[in-house]
């Protein structure tokens, strides 16, 4: 008896004394946020670095041809890119996001949008390569079909090839939501209260790891189980799609 | 055709090298085609008749030559190649239609987003077109519920649907059940008639004899011999056409 009161004694001093539970959920809270942001911001530059390298990939040749400005910018904008997949894949998220907060951007003082900039910027280097993979899955007809009726490079892409890629590539990007759901909680690091740093501030005001610590190991738990269930739902809707 | 002819497309001496010169897609190709005109390319697998249909429109670059498509040097430099490309209608052997797209945006999307037609305007058009070929009623269907041949169908009124002055096609039966080449031939005669100027690279002889009114055979990469069909098909000349036209007879 005494073990299940001393459980319910710890419960009560972790969670119910002076609402902490409170704590737990803000931190999911910002731990979305950033996530879902991040995620955007990720996308965002995901394509348009996919784009450009796919396009000096499959134009150098013609490009180089013609000669000119135009070869030469995508030149540098292609070494501009391989030069940030590399270093944002070849170093640590957590001293990326410190670099961003102690370093480059001491003049704002919202961690959280540092965080959400940090980490968008990390995850952009990953849904390039996911985009790039999908780009050049779409069979080179498409793009014929494309420039045969009169649109350009650039409208190939945006009306007919990235839609398609979009498509095929939707699950495997809420994979890259989940992954980074789980990434985010360095996001301490730089004093943001996220549900890891939460639960931890917890474990600190009530000296006891096991309560706080647990919960939000479940809380992470439960929504990437969540989020993986969705992802298999799309991902068979969007197979039935295909016939 | 006509008496005053007009020429439409001249190629000038256009040669197309791959691996710096070791391999002789095309090595000197010329040719005038004149607005109206039926030009079926026939010749041996790998004689260079997708290289040159395909530099017409320049989805190939030339590694030499020109092409005049109405009067302008369209594989010079500076050139907007895509305005021109408009008024080339292009049908594969894959078909290439927009799988993400119904039969009706697939139709549409060029001449809103390039001739900047209101999309009531262009649907009007493609649904005329979809009821000439015999597919109204698959308007709302995606390419993936269609046959070989009805996916063809859709790809030469797609092409039409941007009101091209010539029509470029690459095989459009190869791909195709026997029983489905039919209808794509059909469709392609009606086109004919209504005086389309069309270049077609195929093995549908019958079709070259019907239709044809001229016939260009092509060999390792340069046009050997060129005619009426009654001519090419009747009295060939050189001796490779005549092996040709023996191998596939
Ligand atoms: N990208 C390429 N790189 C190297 N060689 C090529 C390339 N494209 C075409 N060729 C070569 O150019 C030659 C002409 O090819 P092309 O596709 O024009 O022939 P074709 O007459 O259309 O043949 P088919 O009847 O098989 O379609 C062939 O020898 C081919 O191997
Ligand atoms: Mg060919």
């Amino acid at each position: 008896m005494g073990f299940f009161n001393s459980l319910k004694d710890e419960f009560v001093l972790n969670f119910i004394e002076k609402g902490r539970w409170k704590s737990l959920f803000k931190g999911l809270g910002n731990t979305l946020l950033i996530t879902l942001f991040a995620v955007i911001i990720g996308i965002a530059i995901g394509i348009i670095i996919a784009v450009i390298r796919t396009t000096y990939d499959k134009n150098a040749e013609t490009l180089k041809k013609n000669g000119g400005v135009k070869y030469r910018i995508m030149k540098v904008l292609n070494t501009l890119c391989n030069l940030y997949l590399t270093v944002v894949r070849g170093t640590p998220v957590v001293v990326q996001l410190m670099i961003f907060y102690f370093v480059i951007f001491t003049f704002v003082d919202n961690g959280l949008i540092i965080a959400i900039l940090a980490f968008g910027l990390n995850s952009g280097a990953y849904v390039a390569e996911i985009f790039r993979g999908g780009i050049m899955s779409i069979d080179n007809g498409q793009f014929e079909a494309g420039r045969s009726l009169g649109f350009n490079y650039f409208q190939t892409m945006r009306y007919i090839v990235i839609p398609q890629v979009i498509k095929n590539v939707l699950p495997t990007l809420c994979n890259e939501f989940i992954v980074l759901l789980k990434e985010t909680s360095v996001a301490g690091y730089v004093g943001i209260a996220d549900l890891t740093k939460a639960g931890d501030l917890i474990r600190g005001a009530t000296f006891s790891a096991f309560m706080p610590l647990i919960a939000v190991a479940l809380i992470y738990l439960t929504v990437v189980v969540i989020l993986t269930k969705l992802v298999k739902k799309l991902e068979m809707r969007l197979r039935r799609d295909e016939r | 055709m006509s008496d005053n002819k007009e020429c439409i497309i001249k190629a000038v001496g256009l040669k197309k090298y791959y691996k710096g010169g070791e391999i002789k897609a095309l090595d000197g190709v010329s040719l005038e085609i004149d607005k109206g005109e039926v030009v079926v390319i026939i010749g041996p697998s790998g004689s260079g008749k997708s290289t040159f249909l395909r530099s017409l429109n320049l989805l190939e670059i030339p590694t030499d030559g020109s092409i005049f498509f109405d009067g302008v040097d369209i594989a010079a430099k500076h050139v907007d190649i895509n305005k021109h490309r408009q008024k080339m209608g292009m049908v594969f052997q894959h078909f290439n239609l927009f799988p993400h797209m119904t039969v009706l945006q697939n139709m549409t999307l060029a001449p809103v987003k390039l001739l900047k037609k209101t999309p009531e305007e262009a649907e009007t058009k493609a649904l005329e077109f979809l009821r000439k070929v015999g597919l109204y009623d698959r308007a709302q269907a995606y390419p993936s519920q269609l046959s070989g041949g009805q996916k063809q169908r859709i790809a030469i009124v797609r092409a039409l649907c941007m009101e091209p002055e010539v029509m470029l096609f690459d095989e459009p039966t190869s791909a195709l059940d026997p029983e489905l080449v039919g209808e794509v031939l059909d469709v392609m005669k009606n086109l004919a008639s209504t005086g389309m100027t069309m270049v077609c690279v195929t093995h549908e002889m019958g079709f070259a004899r019907e239709v044809a009114d001229r016939v260009i055979f092509m060999c390792d990469g340069v046009i050997v011999e060129q005619g009426t069909p009654e001519k090419i098909f009747t009295a060939p000349e050189n001796p490779r056409l005549r092996q040709f036209l023996q191998s596939i007879l």
